[in-house]
């Protein structure tokens, strides 16, 4: 009897063992993180980089977690966006959601944000969003104060160009660009010498051109969206205005490029707070082959930086975050090193604080890292 | 000479909106209904031509017959799904299926093609003609500009010349007389949306080569053949295209001496005084005579 005592004993041990091994196995921790980006609308570019990005960090959970988010259209208007809101917290409140990408749609969210203590993870450069005290938002995306003022830098400072005009698109984009790169010139003594707005339906960019030439600018700095962004620039090559161009963040975007013959970008430089396809570094190199395999595609800064703010969420919960307010405790106070940079929050959620301007050789359509800005944040 | 240059753009954008309101008007005269996708129309024009250039990759001169094609055959599909079945409801039933087709068109093509900005292949090539006093025309614009003229001269010699375009015309004059008189009615509002389709896909290619095309620029195209109608007497085809060429003028000429907002608001108030002293628009006496 007691010959067979020890062995059932350590065959019962081992059972349990196994059985508890295999239960922790099963039970990974669930997370549930909606994405409510517009996929169809002006905005659907964007949106759609902002879905993929996501998506990508969803896949890539850490070890242990299972990560899943619906997806829901926010479309254009504030309305649908509220309604995708209602629907994702309809059943329980997920740990987070990742909001969109248009700024008018996340001031809709922030109230609902708050009632029902819910995170929202974005790359709307809307500088209202963060300044309105609301804790639950965290934008993983610079602001214009940070990208804005490394662009009239990069012009004033590295280009050594002291008469800038300046294009800007009549959206609230563009007139919240406007609004701190005219500052900023003006701090730096180079004040503008000439700048005008554009509406996104203006197709013949020569009339503007000729104005711009006539001022006499020694460098041409554009706050555009990707359609506009390429007007000018095909316009500017083709009509020799032989000035250099500093551009917003919508010409670092491959699609912008793929507009453009690669001579007619010759010199144009943009700034973004990443490029992932000029990217030098394995992780990201890693990182641009997965997203090219996953969505055929070729990603920008919106895609990146939104697979960030989903990175970091989900390293809260692998560090022990379990509820949405957990995970708000963590955004707010930790630092986070993601593939585009090092996260933190300034304590209005504004989680990202460098840029770096990119130049076109006039070769390729893949742009190259000429500069970095680090902490640049000018006073909101 | 920058005014020449000025005027040489403006005439190029000036007659690739003629053609978008061209195929505008024609369906407004065919069926006193407004095609409010006449402009998502024009965006798929473009998308087909960029879809036919990845399967073949022959220069946009070749492309443009095959794309009219197709746009005429989806005119007609188009009649059948938004017009037809509602002719007989209050004209603003047939309003809002159109402006439901044309969200359905915008949602295909970014499903399809994706949300950014394509460009479709060149009429003739990027080459850039020197005319002299450093004023240039490239191949693209004298391209847009032939087409259109064709396109134009085309529809004209249909309309008054051939016995298919005299049964158009006696369809949108009155449709109960023509039917009266053995005229297929059905079968002539159909081609009728097929014509306009054609016209919209022959604009859509030629956007959408300079100026590129994506899901959402239906938007500014179907504001843009309003306004040519409206500026150049509701249903006249030669004022749809007068107005066509003066909203190009004031894009691209008035907006080289004031801001674009100011140009912008110019055209408006233009639009408003012509609508105060000449209501029925430039053209409007002639547009009696419908097509």
């Amino acid at each position: 009897m007691k010959k067979r005592t020890l062995p059932v004993g350590i065959l019962g041990a081992a059972a349990c063992l196994a059985l508890a091994f295999g239960t922790r196995t099963a039970q990974a921790t669930q997370v549930d993180i909606p994405i409510l980006v517009p996929i169809t609308g002006f905005l659907s570019l964007e949106g759609n980089s902002q879905r993929n990005g996501a998506v990508l960090a969803l896949e890539h959970a850490p070890q242990g977690i299972k990560a899943k988010g619906e997806i829901l259209d926010t479309g254009t208007s504030p309305e649908i966006a509220v309604n995708a809101f209602e629907k994702a917290v309809s059943t329980e409140t997920p740990i987070a959601i990742v909001a969109p990408i248009l700024g008018i749609q996340m001031l809709a969210m922030l109230p609902l944000a708050s009632q029902y203590k819910v995170p929202l993870v974005t790359v709307s450069g809307t500088a209202k969003i963060t300044q309105m005290g609301n804790p639950y938002v965290f934008r993983f995306f610079p602001a214009d104060n940070v990208v804005k003022v490394a662009q009239a830098r990069y012009a004033v400072e590295t280009l050594g160009k002291k008469r800038p005009a300046l294009l800007f698109q009549t959206t609230a984009y563009g007139q919240s660009g406007e609004a701190v790169l005219a500052s900023e010139f003006n701090r730096l003594g180079t004040p503008l010498v000439f700048e005008d707005s554009l509406d996104t339906g203006v197709k013949d960019m020569l009339p503007i051109l000729l104005k711009v030439r006539e001022a006499s600018p020694d460098v041409l700095v554009l706050q555009l969206h990707a359609g506009s962004m390429a007007l000018v620039v095909k316009e500017a090559a083709s009509m020799g205005l032989e000035i250099p161009i500093v551009a917003g963040s919508a010409m670092h975007q491959p699609s912008t490029a793929a507009l453009l013959e690669p001579d007619e970008m010759k010199g144009v430089c943009a700034e973004t707070s990443s490029t992932p396809v000029s990217s030098e570094t394995p992780a990201v190199k890693k990182w641009l082959a997965e997203y090219r395999a996953a969505f055929q595609t070729d990603p920008d800064a919106y895609a990146l930086g939104q697979y960030d703010g989903v990175a970091m969420v989900l390293k809260a919960v692998e560090d022990g975050a379990k509820t949405p307010e957990d995970v708000r405790a963590y955004l707010s106070a930790k630092s986070f090193k993601g593939l585009a940079m090092t996260y933190k929050s300034d304590g209005a959620g504004n989680m990202a604080h460098s840029a770096e301007i990119v130049c076109y050789d006039g070769k390729t359509r893949i742009p190259k890292v000429v500069k970095r800005y680090e902490n640049v944040d000018a006073a909101p | 000479m920058a005014l020449i240059q000025l005027a040489i753009d403006g005439l190029a954008l000036g007659a690739a909106y003629a053609l978008v309101a061209l195929g505008f008007v024609l369906v407004l005269n065919a069926t006193g209904a407004v095609n409010f996708a006449h402009g998502d129309l024009v965006m798929v024009g473009g998308f087909i031509a960029i879809a036919l250039a990845q399967v073949l990759p022959l220069p946009g001169i070749v492309l443009l017959p095959l794309v009219m094609l197709a746009m005429a055959a989806l005119g007609v599909v188009f009649s059948w799904l938004a017009y037809f079945p509602l002719m007989r409801r209050p004209p603003a039933a047939v309003y809002i299926s159109t402006i439901a087709l044309g969200i359905v068109f915008q949602n295909t093509a970014n499903a399809i093609f994706g949300a950014a900005p394509r460009a479709a292949p060149a009429l003739l090539g990027d080459r850039v003609f020197q005319i002299g006093g450093g004023v240039t025309i490239g191949a693209q614009s004298l391209a847009i500009i032939l087409v259109a003229a064709a396109a134009i001269l085309a529809q004209h010699f249909l309309f008054a010349r051939t016995r298919l375009g005299r049964a158009l015309r006696a369809t949108a004059e009155d449709r109960d007389m023509a039917r009266a008189i053995g005229i297929p009615v059905t079968r002539m509002i159909a081609l009728t949306f097929a014509l306009a389709s054609a016209l919209a896909g022959a604009a859509g290619l030629l956007l959408a080569h300079k100026y590129f095309v994506e899901p959402t620029r239906g938007t500014d195209f179907i504001m843009t053949a309003y306004i040519a109608v409206v500026i150049g007497g509701w249903g006249s085809i030669e004022g749809a295209v007068a107005g066509a060429l003066l909203i190009a003028a004031f894009q691209a000429i008035v907006s080289a001496y004031v801001s674009y907002a100011a140009a912008t608001a110019l055209l408006y108030a233009a639009l408003l005084a012509i609508l105060f002293f000449r209501p029925r628009g430039l053209f409007g006496e002639r547009a009696q005579r419908r097509v």
